[in-house]
């Protein structure tokens, strides 16, 4: 075993392979910071390129690139509040807060380095949980999975308010989320639903220009009343300073690092949550962690746990979900199932002969996204004092670049107007939300999760009929629910009971 | 603010999310089971808010997100607000009718000469470094079909 780890890591140093995954980090850093071109649709475009490719060469490209998507995605969220990435919206609710407070150094330092951590946290995951891994995925059937999703949206709606009212704006948003996602044709019975005859509303509303409307938009429509830059009126010398400080805030605050990385590995080794969910979930846990309500008030306002929990989670998913894609031949996620094409693009079979036959293959992709992320993490610390600079720009001179970005991004997920429409009518529905003082992310998490928890819930009922509802594992996560729909009730309950008695 | 636009997203909700359940109700239940399980809480979680909008106390719930500008005028915040929507619908409409290519360095220029009120020679820099960008990437590089405008294919110049 310790051989093949070596073996693994010799393979990837070999000038071709190397060379390659160079190529491959040059290629995901620019598709990470560009919204719209999402990692997954590089991966499928990039696969005819690894037909002439030996194996261990062909995942130093493909997984180089796709390692470090996540990773520049963060920065266009911190910067600009525009999701470069479908998997890092979570990081603009504090992220770009943090910017217009003029520290965008900070959290770019925070994200960049809990991105590495979780990309690492992630790779050990990886060569450790392989043959450990069968009876866990194996014991999380339908019911359980849907029990998981309810379980991450519980999270997210009753952390990302305050109060009871908070928490009924939360769930409400949250459902309304799990609502735009029936629009298109249902997958059981092959019904448009709520489609008014619109051929482009059969295959559903994309994620991308919803992400894109409800988060960019808002943003800008601030930055064009503000009538600053983003920064506002911080002096151009401050912006430069934090970088070291968001570094020191990753060690700070290690344990939630560690503690949202290992989520991002969970949720990606359960195959069909996929990467935007892990960054929910840990933004969820990290709301969590706040020592109480007023701790917890500084979320959404430039917060650096609300940086670091997704920061680590986008990044640990990655080898999280290679886990099920390598040993069972289940793809963890929608890139992962593009990666696994790439294995018979290659010659490959996933499933115990990765193990075993072709265990310095696999190891060599362990290593991968350990190199390319140093690399890419290197990369972007070099250039940090600069990208931080942008925030000191005036507004009304990036507006049309940002609108022009966001414009193109949204489009380019489909090729069709609609994208752009759509862009632009969540756009207001993100405006109005933050007008209201509802929060966004539950929206965001029910739409991403509305189709997977839908499948679930009708196998679970044609399977089990009612009986899934005692599976234990099912009993278990409900009442993992029903704790965290409690937990921030109790809390507000105490610290109100403890004002009153100092008082 | 808070209470107002509240008031319409959850009136909205609550309009969305009854149509949604009546519409569902004609469908084979594979088809339903979600829109109904999701569809019928939603309503009365939307009702609950448009009655505590109407006869509740004070706001005082907020949600971990920024807030719009607070410390302008209302007035201001409205007129700005408006005037950034009529800048993207206006780059909406430009893009259908005059296509990308076309549309990506038109906006560029008329925004920062109007709105921006930058001086020329910072507006055309930024255009020409804008539609390079646009055109080197998106269609020189990856070859992504932008169609053209309803104006040129009306013409037949397409």
């Amino acid at each position: 075993m310790i051989e093949a780890l070596f073996a693994g890591l010799l393979a990837v140093l070999q000038w071709k392979a190397f060379t390659f995954m160079l190529a491959g980090i040059g290629l995901g850093f620019w598709v990470g910071l560009l919204p719209g071109l999402g990692g997954a649709t590089t991966l499928a475009l990039m696969l005819p390129f690894v037909y002439a490719m030996e194996p261990v060469e062909g995942f130093a490209f493909l997984l180089g690139m796709h390692a470090v998507v996540a990773t520049t995605g963060d920065i266009t969220s911190v910067l600009f509040g525009v999701p470069g990435e479908a998997t890092t919206a979570a990081t603009v609710l504090d992220g770009h807060a943090m910017a217009k407070k003029g520290e965008a150094g900070r959290a770019l330092g925070a994200v960049l380095m809990s991105s590495l951590i979780g990309a690492l946290v992630g790779a050990v995951a990886l060569a450790a949980a392989i043959p450990v891994v069968r009876p866990l995925v194996l014991s999380f059937g339908s019911p359980e999975l849907f029990m998981l999703a309810i379980v991450g949206l519980a999270f997210i709606a009753s952390l990302s308010a305050q109060g009871g009212r908070g928490m009924l704006r939360g769930f409400l948003a949250g459902g309304f989320g799990l609502m735009i996602a029936t629009v298109g044709q249902d997958p059981q019975a092959g019904i448009a639903r709520y489609t008014f005859d619109s051929l482009y509303l059969w295959g559903g509303l994309d994620l991308v220009p919803v992400l894109i409307g409800i988060f960019a938009i808002p943003e800008i429509i601030d930055l064009a009343i503000r009538g600053t830059s983003i920064a506002g009126d911080v002096p151009r010398g401050r912006l430069n300073q934090g970088v070291l400080e968001g570094v020191k805030d990753t060690f700070r605050h290690f344990g939630l690092t560690l503690r949202c990385s290992l989520i991002g590995t969970f949720i990606g080794i359960m195959p069909g949550l996929g990467g935007a969910v892990a960054q929910w979930l840990a933004y969820g846990h990290a709301t969590q962690s706040a020592r109480n309500a007023e701790d917890r008030a500084n979320f959404g306002r430039g917060d650096v746990r609300g940086v670091l929990g997704p920061g680590a989670a986008n990044n640990s998913k990655e080898g999280g979900s290679l886990i099920p894609t390598v040993a069972f031949g289940v793809p963890g996620s929608s890139a992962m199932a593009i990666l696994l094409g790439g294995f018979f693009v290659m010659g490959l079979v996933p499933g115990p002969d990765m193990l075993t036959k072709h265990l310095i293959v696999t190891f060599s992709m362990v290593w991968t996204i350990v190199i390319a992320n140093i690399i890419a993490v290197g990369a972007c610390f070099l250039f940090l004092n600069q990208l931080a600079g942008l925030t000191n720009v005036r507004g009304h001179v990036l507006i049309p670049v940002i609108l022009v970005l966001v414009f193109i991004g949204s489009y380019t997920s489909n090729n069709h107007y609609g994208d752009v429409l759509v862009t632009l009518a969540f756009g207001g529905v993100g405006y109005l939300m933050v007008l209201s003082g509802w929060p966004r992310a539950p929206f965001v998490l029910g739409l991403v999760l509305g189709k997977i928890a839908e499948n679930y819930l009708y196998i679970s009922v044609a399977r089990y009929d009612a009986e899934w509802l005692t599976r234990p594992i099912v009993l278990v996560l409900f009442a993992m629910a029903v704790a965290v729909i409690l937990y921030p009730l109790v809390q507000g309950w105490r610290s109100r009971a403890k004002g009153e008695t100092h008082a | 603010m808070h209470s107002k636009a509240s008031l319409i997203l959850g009136v909205a909700i609550m309009v969305l999310s009854g149509a949604a359940v009546i519409i569902a109700l004609d469908w084979p239940w594979k088809a339903k089971l979600f829109p109904l399980v999701i569809g019928i809480p939603v309503f009365c979680l939307a009702m609950t808010e448009v009655l505590w909008c109407v006869f509740g106390a004070a706001d005082r719930g907020g949600a971990m997100d920024f807030q719009i500008s607070a410390h302008l005028p209302r007035k201001v915040v409205l007129v700005r607000s408006l005037r950034a929507a009529g800048w993207m619908i206006g780059f909406f409409g430009a893009i259908v009718l005059l296509g990308f290519p076309v549309a990506v360095p038109l906006f560029v220029l008329l925004y920062l000469k109007l709105q921006a009120q930058e001086g020329w020679g910072l507006s055309v820099a930024m255009t020409a470094a804008v539609w390079v960008f646009f055109y080197g990437l998106f269609d020189f590089l990856l070859h992504l079909p932008f169609p053209a405008g309803w104006i040129q294919t009306g013409l037949g110049l397409a």
